[in-house]
């Protein structure tokens, strides 16, 4: 039994409140960079830094 | 009944016709397919066809090179886009003379930063106006149409040379690495959308663990082109850290800056330490960590040698860290194991200087890589 997969990737923006180490994912917009802030944490307030931006693999079995 | 008789004995003479003809074109081919020269043009001829099919496809990922550097010139206002993007294409530098070594890393180092400055010469006549970050993602889109296209031209030089010749071995050689060339050209070509997006490589392991110190000082002075150092402290340790400036698509020149932090500080340097992506073996994990000695770095020659040269004259050790991956992850997104491997290392280098350093001693960490999409 042969199954071809392919390899399909979705680029996220991970942001990081440094204060309460609040974490929240959301897809990347150009314009991101690490460590840039962008907006503020709903704990605390605390500004909220581009943490990472990874891409994450989504296989798909054909 | 006669009838019959006959026809069945024409039947039996078309066969026997039938026959005859197979023999003879079976003995022909046979006779042909002993003759070496036959053999060997119908060889050529099928390794060739093959060697076309693989020429197009580059031929598609240079056209496609081409034409997102020229939207991308266009976008950025120039004029004359087309007319650039050619010229990148052509672009050459001619490698020092190597039968006579001596001082060939100051004249390699010459010729490169030549070109650099030429590369973006060029860009900045066109457009004067251009940012930074734009004009490092035109650089990089230059520098993919320009692998591209050598490495379709050279492919092709090759096959029309085999052909002309009838050369069945240059051919068959040429066969077996243009399936490796075709792979590492998609890889240039999905590259490119990656830079031309900002989004940070897998070769930005090394900038992003440089940026997770540097993110907190706030007195930040620029050591070589296109560096950034920050100076802060550790567990009583005096801690420099260095990276390409970000958030630009550029590797900066560590090894100058390094070469420059040390000698201002007359060698008192008691650790230097190099986090570096590197390329990992078939059936290694993407993502895996291992730590070594010597200067991490995948540099033609001049920036390494800056390093082990500085480090050789005062006596400092060097550690290496590196996360590995393929080739085609550390010039594309960079992958989810890449980006949880970077807090490891993080922890590893403060573990690292905690082992091997005392409090009151220097130590200089370099995070060599592309910056893409990684400030500091």
């Amino acid at each position: 039994m042969s199954q071809s997969t392919q390899q399909q990737k979705t680029v996220v923006t991970v942001l990081k409140c440094l204060k309460c180490s609040y974490t929240v994912e959301r897809p990347f917009k150009e314009g991101d960079f690490i460590p840039k802030i962008d907006g503020t944490c709903p704990n605390d307030g605390s500004p909220l830094y581009i943490w990472g931006i990874y891409a994450k693999s989504l296989v798909e079995k054909k | 009944m006669i009838d019959l008789l006959a026809y069945a004995q024409t039947a039996n003479q078309i066969n026997n016709t039938y026959y005859f003809i197979f023999l003879i074109v079976w003995l022909g081919l046979s006779v042909l397919l002993f003759m070496p020269g036959f053999q060997q043009r119908m060889y050529t001829y099928f390794v060739a066809r093959d060697i076309e099919a693989g020429l197009l496809k580059l031929e598609n990922f240079t056209k496609n090179a081409k034409k997102k550097t020229a939207e991308l010139l266009k976008k950025s206002g120039a004029t004359n886009a087309d007319e650039l993007t050619e010229k990148f294409a052509e672009w050459f530098v001619i490698d020092p003379v190597n039968v006579e070594p001596t001082d060939i890393i100051n004249r390699m180092k010459l010729l490169m930063r030549t070109s650099e400055d030429k590369i973006r010469q060029i860009i900045m006549l066109s457009l004067p106006n251009l940012d930074p970050v734009t004009r490092s993602k035109i650089e990089v889109s230059a520098e993919i149409v320009n692998s591209l296209n050598t490495i379709y031209k050279v492919i092709r030089h090759y096959l029309i040379l085999g052909k002309k010749l009838q050369s069945y071995y240059i051919l068959l050689q040429l066969q077996s690495i243009v399936p490796i060339l075709i792979k590492m050209a998609e890889s240039y070509e999905k590259a490119q959308d990656v830079f031309i997006k900002g989004i940070p490589v897998g070769d930005s392991l090394g900038p992003l663990v440089a940026s997770r110190f540097l993110m907190n000082i706030n007195e930040k002075w620029t050591p070589s082109r296109e560096m950034v150092a920050g100076e802060t402290e550790f567990e009583g340790r005096k801690l420099i850290v260095l990276k390409a400036e970000g958030p630009m698509a550029t590797v900066g020149t560590p090894g100058e800056a390094v070469e420059n932090v040390i000698n201002k500080l007359e060698g008192r340097v008691n650790r230097i330490i190099t986090v570096d992506a590197a390329a990992k073996l078939e059936g290694e994990q993407t993502g895996s960590i291992a730590e070594g000695v010597g200067v991490a770095m995948g540099d033609p020659g001049p920036e390494k040698i800056a390093i082990e040269r500085v480090a050789a004259k005062y006596n400092i050790p060097i550690d290496a860290i590196i996360v590995k991956m393929s080739m085609e992850e550390a010039i594309t997104e960079m992958p989810k194991e890449v980006y949880d491997a970077s807090d490891k290392v993080v922890e590893m280098v403060k573990q690292l200087i905690r082992e091997r350093t005392k409090p009151g001693d220097t130590v200089v960490l370099i995070g060599v890589g592309n910056t893409c999409g990684v400030a500091q």
